[in-house]
């Protein structure tokens, strides 16, 4: 017999999981191999011997729950979308109707508006353009017209007023050109000679004058500067003459020195031989 | 008792499932009231951590709230509801990889009454000593548990102490049935290995006890 029972088979065998008929062969299996039996009844030991591992006190913490399923109609996104689109149409339905708006399409054209329509005086009908563009022309050519002629008129007065003034004044100036006599014209020439007479007299004092004052402060000057120079020579031969006597009379007391030593001298020599 | 009436008010809500999956807000929360100890559990024995366990509980019941309405067979609740703790303790095991925080519960608890679980203990209506000694035996075996690789844990922890079927165990991880008892087959030896490595037999519980 070579049946070998797996750990699988054992183990399905310790906890009671295995049928009848493998729990037969397996019995059957320890009588041949009560090793094995022994083997296996020390797992069981060990069961029995881990069972003493209690378990441990706990308390389930307290479960919040969420309410999101059961929240009010009024927070759900769906109703807060659909209350806004209502408030707003509403507001719209309320502005209109206190604004009185007016939609109206007709050529093309879509417009828009609100209250009352405003009253603009319609433009006279049968205008075209080759009409609009005679009225204009003619209203420039009037206006060009009535410019031209306010131009000329304007020009011509201005040639009026300067031709006036221009021969008004040469007027004048003839006039008192010619009654001016050649006397007249004398007595201005020589007026005009005294003036310039006159002139150069005062020019002439007036420089005379300058180099009068000039020449007394160079002459004023020039005698104090020799009046110095004398002092200073006579200072130089007084203290020459001081010298000099000085020296004569060094030379006056020297002599005498000399005089006296030679009239001495000769005694003395006399005694030394 | 009233875990047995929680226990069957569990086996026998499908009503409760599918009204929760239709969008009723107090069968979600009763089916919140009903699995969180369990998933809790699950969670705590997976990381050994109170608050990892918070963490993954509470993301899984978000998770929960949010995809329960495309949950298609209400018979795959139990399943359902495992796949989606086991996907967050995956991803809370990798956050700790990257991250290596520890719980304050990893720090050594002390013994007797200097315990923090002294403490713990005195809520209960048992003998103080005795539920000491007990929560005391529950965390070495919780450690002989961590280490267990994480898909033999997983599966341990989902058959031994949530009682699932393998099918249902197969279901959540999306494994064959083979595959989970033989991880279960290999996790059970590892855990003999574990349990004789320290001394911990059925005899020597039954004394401390």
């Amino acid at each position: 017999m070579n049946y070998k029972p797996d750990e699988s088979t054992l183990i399905a065998y310790l906890y009671g999981e295995l049928n009848e008929k493998e729990t037969k062969k397996l019995e059957a299996y320890f009588l041949q191999h009560p090793e094995e039996l022994v083997k296996l009844r020390g797992l069981d030991e060990v069961r029995e011997v881990m069972s003493h591992a209690q378990d441990k006190e706990v308390i389930a913490p307290p479960v919040f729950v969420d309410d999101a399923g059961t929240r009010p109609l009024w927070h759900s996104s769906y109703f807060r979308v659909s209350m806004g689109i209502a408030a707003s149409i509403l507001f719209l339905l309320v502005a209109g109707k206190i604004l009185g708006p007016e939609i109206k399409y007709s050529n093309g054209e879509l417009r828009i508006s609100f209250g009352n329509k405003a009253e603009h005086p319609l433009p006279s009908a049968g205008l075209t353009e080759d009409k609009v563009n005679e009225l204009i022309s003619s209203s420039l050519a009037k206006n060009n017209e009535s410019l031209e002629s306010a131009r000329t008129e304007d020009q011509k007065k201005l040639m009026q007023t300067v031709a006036d003034f221009n021969s008004k004044k040469m007027n004048e100036l003839t006039k008192t050109a010619s009654q001016a006599s050649q006397e007249q014209v004398r007595s201005f020439v020589s007026s005009l000679q005294e003036q310039n007479l006159k002139l150069m007299k005062d020019y002439f004092q007036l420089s005379t004058a300058d180099q009068k004052k000039y020449m007394e402060s160079l002459l004023v000057s020039f005698s104090g500067y020799l009046q110095e120079q004398r002092k200073q020579d006579l200072q130089y031969v007084q203290n020459q003459m001081n010298s000099l006597e000085k020296n004569n009379n060094q030379f006056k007391q020297e002599t005498e020195q000399i005089l006296t030593s030679l009239i001495s001298s000769p005694a003395k020599k006399k005694n030394n031989y | 008792m009233a875990e047995t009436l929680l226990d069957i008010a569990m086996m026998h809500s499908d009503s409760l499932i599918a009204r929760a999956r239709e969008g009723d807000k107090n069968a979600q929360g009763k089916l919140v009231q009903l699995w969180y100890k369990r998933i809790y559990n699950f969670s705590y024995k997976f990381f050994f951590d109170h608050d990892l366990a918070m963490e993954v509980s509470q993301k899984t019941f978000i998770s929960m709230h949010k995809n329960l309405a495309g949950l298609h067979e209400v018979t795959r609740f139990k399943s359902w509801l495992y796949t989606i703790a086991v996907n967050y303790c995956r991803e809370e095991t990798r956050k700790k990889k990257v991250s290596r925080s520890f719980s304050l519960h990893d720090l050594n608890p002390g013994e007797g009454e200097e315990s923090y679980r002294w403490e713990e203990s005195h809520h209960r209506n048992e003998n103080p000593e005795r539920q000491l000694r007990h929560s005391e035996l529950s965390d070495l075996l919780q450690s002989c548990l961590m280490q267990l690789s994480q898909e033999q844990r997983e599966v341990v922890i989902m058959k031994e102490y949530e009682g699932l079927k393998f099918r249902e165990i197969a279901e959540a991880l999306n494994i064959s049935e083979n595959t989970v008892k033989s991880r279960m087959y290999y996790g059970l030896d590892g855990l003999k290995k574990i349990l004789e490595q320290k001394k911990i037999t059925k005899e020597t519980i039954g004394y401390e006890l």
